[in-house]
């Protein structure tokens, strides 16, 4: 053993949150069949059974063969998932084997660890995206209308559910915890939100109450975009999905500013 | 490279900061347990510095406190003149926690490049010390292997490794050596020596009290969240008037001093 002196240096303003994000990266690929293979095909299962098996006994929805109607909601739903997912359980991993010490100790201020986690929900997120638009599109026919549209609307979405599975991640005891919010909240509020159907179908009272569910937002944003028509405003989507995520961003923010049980 | 900040009382010399200064730290958890009490603790620079106690004396909590790992109470801790909060402090911190807190997802040589990231480096200088420590450590047939599927002996130098990478001028071990087989345990006091040789500061925490003895310039005992004593190994024993380090302990800390009741009792 040849031990060196130490050194004197200023810690590098971001090259700690460009690492930190490799490592989540590097999770995300080394899981590639769990993170992403499994999700994917997934969503083409139910792009298949759905859409070609049964789209043609279903009339069209909105101006649109419903194999197309749905592809956009199955899309917005497979990533929202997956930014939930990874980041609850990167970050319920690190808290639970303690190996988060090695970063919250390390000189890394509080918003690049937050930025840091989200990177990897993100690029995972953004992979099943790409994979699902490519694969879907000549499957099913569906047309990408507005794709700045899209990027805004998926950039909104994967921050907000990112910053949810941090912040699940945060709060959890156990590995049930987080599944229990996937099956038990997001997986329904999505389904009810529009991914099969349009609401504006379902008559009153359902159509109004479909509105206070926040998802709902979700599907017709990222529908938008694809299709180029919704069943609300487009402003009004991308409104209420910025308003939720930035919310949830900045609790996300709180917990690691000021360590809230990420320290004792 | 920055300087480390100076202090310059009147017109005498410049002294060199302390490299750990604490005062009045006090911590206390959620279920009310008062871990620190008002906590005062002076670690001057290039020492070796032992901090024995108890379990559940707050040794891992002073330690947790100097690392930003936990939330104080009250108090403040500088780190060789800086804040300890800062980033410019934590850069010159390396912890060996007492639990192995591997990433499980690493190589042995991940673990060290992403450290070193985690703490500035860029990709080369990151990769050349980690092959480096790598070597330093005995790790070399292990390189390639992921942390849970080490030995215990091997997490051990792993977490050594990770500790020292990024060269800190403060390196913590929290029981660096518990369970560790005699031949490791010497051979990594070799490395820390020479460590210590170099201008590192070292603050030790361990239960082998003839180590501390052994390695220490200086020790201090804590108790019940405060230092009740603090001397050198010889100072101590020279002022509780015993001939070993083991009696000053069971002298000294809350316990101890009922077991050191008993044994006279018995006597």
């Amino acid at each position: 053993m040849n031990p060196l002196p130490p050194v004197d240096v200023e810690p590098h303003p971001w090259r700690g949150l460009a690492w930190l994000t490799r490592r989540e990266c590097h999770r995300v690929l080394k899981l590639w069949k769990q993170t992403i293979l499994a999700p994917v095909i997934s969503s083409l299962l139910f792009m298949v059974v759905f859409g070609l098996s049964l789209g043609d006994s279903i009339a069209e929805v909105n101006g649109f063969e419903y194999r197309v109607f749905i592809v956009p909601g199955l899309i917005a739903m497979a990533m929202a998932q997956s930014a939930y997912s990874n980041n609850s359980s990167t970050i319920f991993q690190a808290r639970n084997d303690r190996y988060l010490d090695d970063i919250l100790s390390a000189p890394m201020s509080a918003w690049q660890v937050h930025l840091g986690y989200l990177a990897g929900g993100a690029m995972r997120s953004l992979i099943i995206g790409v994979v699902l638009t490519a694969l879907a599109l000549p499957i099913t026919g569906a047309p990408l209308e507005l794709p700045l549209e899209l990027i805004l609307a998926v950039l909104l979405t994967i921050g907000g559910f990112g910053a949810l599975g941090i912040i699940v991640g945060v709060y959890a005891q156990s590995w049930d915890n987080q599944s229990f919010i996937n099956n038990i909240v997001i997986l329904p509020l999505i389904f009810l939100g529009g991914v099969f159907y349009s609401v504006s179908r379902l008559g009153s009272p359902w159509e109004q109450i479909s509105h206070l569910n926040p998802l709902f937002y979700v599907v017709e944003a990222v529908r938008y975009g694809f299709l180029g028509a919704a069943d609300v405003s487009p402003w009004l989507s991308l409104g209420v999905v910025a308003a939720i995520t930035f919310a949830l961003l900045m609790w996300a923010q709180v917990l690691f500013s000021t360590g809230h049980r990420l320290k004792p | 490279m920055s300087q480390p900040a100076t202090i310059t009382p009147g017109n005498g010399p410049a002294l060199a900061p302390a490299a750990l200064s604490i005062r009045g730290l006090t911590k206390r958890y959620a279920d009310g347990t008062l871990a620190l009490e008002n906590l005062d603790l002076d670690i001057p620079a290039g020492s070796f510095f032992g901090l024995l106690g108890p379990n559940g004396a707050g040794k891992t909590t002073l330690i947790g406190a100097v690392c930003n790992l936990i939330r104080l109470t009250g108090g403040e801790i500088t780190v060789f003149g800086q804040p300890g909060s800062g980033m410019s402090a934590r850069r010159m911190i390396g912890i060996a926690e007492q639990e192995p807190n591997l990433d499980k997802f690493l190589t042995v040589y991940e673990t060290l490049l992403y450290h070193g990231g985690y703490y500035g480096m860029d990709g080369g200088e990151a990769s050349e010390r980690a092959e480096q420590m790598i070597d330093a450590f005995d790790l070399r047939a292990k390189r390639d292997v992921e942390a849970p599927k080490l030995s215990g002996g091997m997490r051990r130098r792993l977490l050594l490794a990770r500790a020292l990478l990024h060269r800190p001028r403060l390196v913590i071990l929290d029981e660096p050596t518990a369970g560790v087989d005699l031949e490791l345990r010497h051979e990594l006091w070799r490395y820390i020596r020479g460590l210590h040789e170099q201008g590192t500061t070292i603050l030790l925490t361990t239960h082998y009290l003839e180590e501390a003895e052994a390695l220490c310039d200086e020790i201090a005992l804590i108790s019940d969240g405060r230092i009740v004593a603090r001397d050198t190994a010889e100072g101590l024993k020279l002022s509780h008037g015993v001939d070993s380090l083991e009696d000053v302990y069971l002298r000294t800390v809350a316990g101890g001093r009922i077991a050191m009741d008993r044994l006279e009792e018995v006597e």
